[in-house]
């Protein structure tokens, strides 16, 4: 084998091992409800949005229980993201990814012990 | 007799200890909505008045215990400390970093008014300026706003959102644990950096942290023992000018807390005439978040990930205290006073009084924090600095030469830097009596007191049992 072939196979099995390692990390750490607000809730939810700036410490925690509990699905119903395809939202967003979002807001409320913005 | 010795120490009683009652108080059926601070002032406005004068609210007071005061009020206004420095030239600012982020909203961030600086006079502009939901509701938080003219204030972060204001104004009780400790704790920049015994860990934790705030222990909130009345505030630690009740002393020999012979061993009570309880029962302290030991404001130094400077900063965990002997006064270097050196060269800014002579003395526990302050030439004055810009572009020079002129009206001032020395009283952190010292951690060859800086030719038990032989 030429020199040039072994440095090629060698610089391309080092990349297929790095984008494995990298594909099995990216799968192994599930997004947190942090990430999860960042991606699905902010960019329709910023200041100055007709949809009203949310953040998680915009509502106090009993308010974002009653939201998430009795108004999410009838508010956001007809609603689509356009940052992922235009997807409906409730389809978009699985139960268990909601169930974290749910937990960021609350855990971060106004009247939490640290309330926060999601950045 | 030194195995006795062992063998008796470390049993303290924690005798009637007050269990902690929390109180709240639903103000549900007293307002619809909460307007600010003129809501509380429709049925409170005698509260508001006692509290206009309090420690609290003026950041100076009446400072009999500071034995060079000379009848002046002093507290954080007027003097100035080796932390953060001097609160005036700081007190409220959005400063930014070079990428646009906040760095810091100012000192009255932990002040319980709502922006204004406080004044002398009370007036019904500074009444509505306290802001009682600070330490009265648990929900309770704020930011800093721009009003609309121009002026920048702290409001609810809640003000858009009257449903929520509302019901976290509702929720009012006595000030819980959590609640003093938002601004006791974060006190000199960070979590437990300016006290070292007050770290948020307290607000739920065991009694193996803190005997008497572990809620597997007494349970007690910090009004249990620091509420005095009409809005003012027992104890001063050792490095408070101004005091709120100078005439009630809190101490733990009080009779309706732990009397002057707790133990059951006569021998561990033969000590507390000389021997202040902290000095056994809080062996180390800042046993959970570090603490700011030495803080040298000559050296900038840049913190790359949060774009920001600060001096240098050494911090110290789990540390055993400093001892000394302690009357209950202290001696403070004040402002326009030239600087006054300690035995080894460096600047008192709090230096307990007392000495074995001193039949009011006793051993007491203390967080020795030392700095490097800048000191004008010429005048030997401490000159405080304007932190809030230097955070953001870590010019030391300016930040010390603003400061003189807003603190002294003193233009590009020359100035030298001096090492200081500041002796913090230690009182939380209370351990459990089996880890209280033992005999030989103070009397044993390797022991933690420096028996001559005390005034002792020695070990005095040691001389104790040579006279008896």
């Amino acid at each position: 084998m030429r020199l040039t072939t072994k440095i090629v196979t060698v610089v391309t099995v080092a990349v297929a091992a790095l984008a494995l390692t990298g594909l099995a990390t990216a799968k192994d750490k599930a997004p947190s409800g942090r990430e999860l607000y960042k991606e699905y809730c902010k960019p329709c939810h910023t200041a100055d949005s007709p949809n009203g700036e949310y953040t998680p410490m915009t509502l106090i925690q009993d308010q974002w229980t009653e939201f998430f509990t009795k108004n999410y699905e009838r508010t956001h119903k007809n609603v689509v993201d356009p940052k992922h395809d235009n997807a409906k939202v409730l389809e978009l967003i699985t139960p268990d990814m909601l169930k974290k979002i749910q937990k960021f807001a609350v855990d971060h409320a106004a009247d939490s012990e640290h309330p926060m913005t999601c950045g | 007799m030194l195995k006795r010795f062992v063998l008796a120490v470390g049993t303290l009683a924690l005798l009637a200890m007050p269990a902690a009652a929390a109180k709240t108080y639903s103000h549900s059926k007293y307002f619809e909505h909460y307007e600010g601070t003129k809501t509380c002032l429709k049925c409170h406005m005698k509260e508001a008045k006692e509290f206009f004068h309090s420690q609290h609210y003026q950041w100076e007071g009446a400072a009999p215990q500071i034995v060079n005061s000379h009848g002046e009020k002093l507290g954080k206004r007027n003097t100035i400390n080796d932390f953060c420095t001097n609160p005036m030239a700081n007190w409220i600012g959005l400063v930014r970093n070079s990428r646009g982020e906040i760095l810091t909203k100012g000192c009255s961030k932990c002040h319980a008014g709502l922006g204004k600086i406080p004044t002398a006079e009370m007036s019904r502009e500074q009444l509505e300026n306290i802001d009682c939901l600070i330490c009265h509701a648990s929900g309770y938080r704020r930011d800093l706003y721009k009003a609309e003219d121009g002026t920048l204030e702290w409001r609810p972060i809640l003000w858009k959102n009257q449903v929520g204001l509302d019901s976290v104004s509702k929720r009012i009780s006595l000030p819980k644990r959590a609640m003093c400790l938002r601004c006791h704790s974060g006190s000199g920049g960070g979590p437990n950096f300016k006290r070292g015994d007050l770290e948020y860990e307290l607000a739920d934790t065991n009694a193996q942290f803190d005997v008497h705030m572990g809620t597997d222990g007494a349970d007690m909130q910090c009004i249990d023992c620091h509420a005095g009345q009409d809005h003012r505030v027992r104890g001063r630690g050792a490095d408070l000018s101004g005091t709120d009740m100078p005439n009630a002393r809190l101490r733990c020999d009080n009779d309706d807390c732990h009397g002057s012979a707790p133990h059951q061993a006569e021998i561990l009570n033969h000590h507390t005439s000389r021997v202040y309880c902290t000095t056994c029962h809080i062996p180390d302290f800042a046993k959970k978040d570090a603490t700011d030991m030495v803080r040298d404001w000559s050296k900038p130094f840049y913190h790359e990930a949060a774009d920001k400077y600060s001096a240098t900063i050494t911090m110290g965990k789990d540390v055993i205290p400093a001892y000394a002997w302690y009357n209950g006064t202290t001696w403070e270097q004040l402002p326009k006073e030239p600087v006054t050196r300690l035995a080894d060269g460096s600047v008192g800014m709090m230096v307990p009084q007392g000495s074995r002579k001193d039949p009011n003395a006793r051993i007491c526990a203390f967080k020795l924090h030392r700095g490097k302050m800048p000191v004008l030439k010429g005048k030997n004055w401490i000159i405080p600095i304007v932190v809030e810009e230097f955070f953001a572009d870590g010019n030391i020079d300016k930040a010390v030469k603003n400061a003189a002129k807003d603190f002294y009206g003193i233009d590009d001032a020359q100035y030298e830097w001096i090492d200081t020395t500041r002796y913090m009283g230690i009182f939380h952190e209370v351990q459990p009596a089996k880890n209280a010292l033992q005999c030989l951690d103070c009397h044993g060859p390797n022991g933690r007191l420096d028996w001559k800086a005390l005034g002792y030719p020695g070990d005095p038990m040691l001389a104790m049992l040579k006279s008896s032989h």
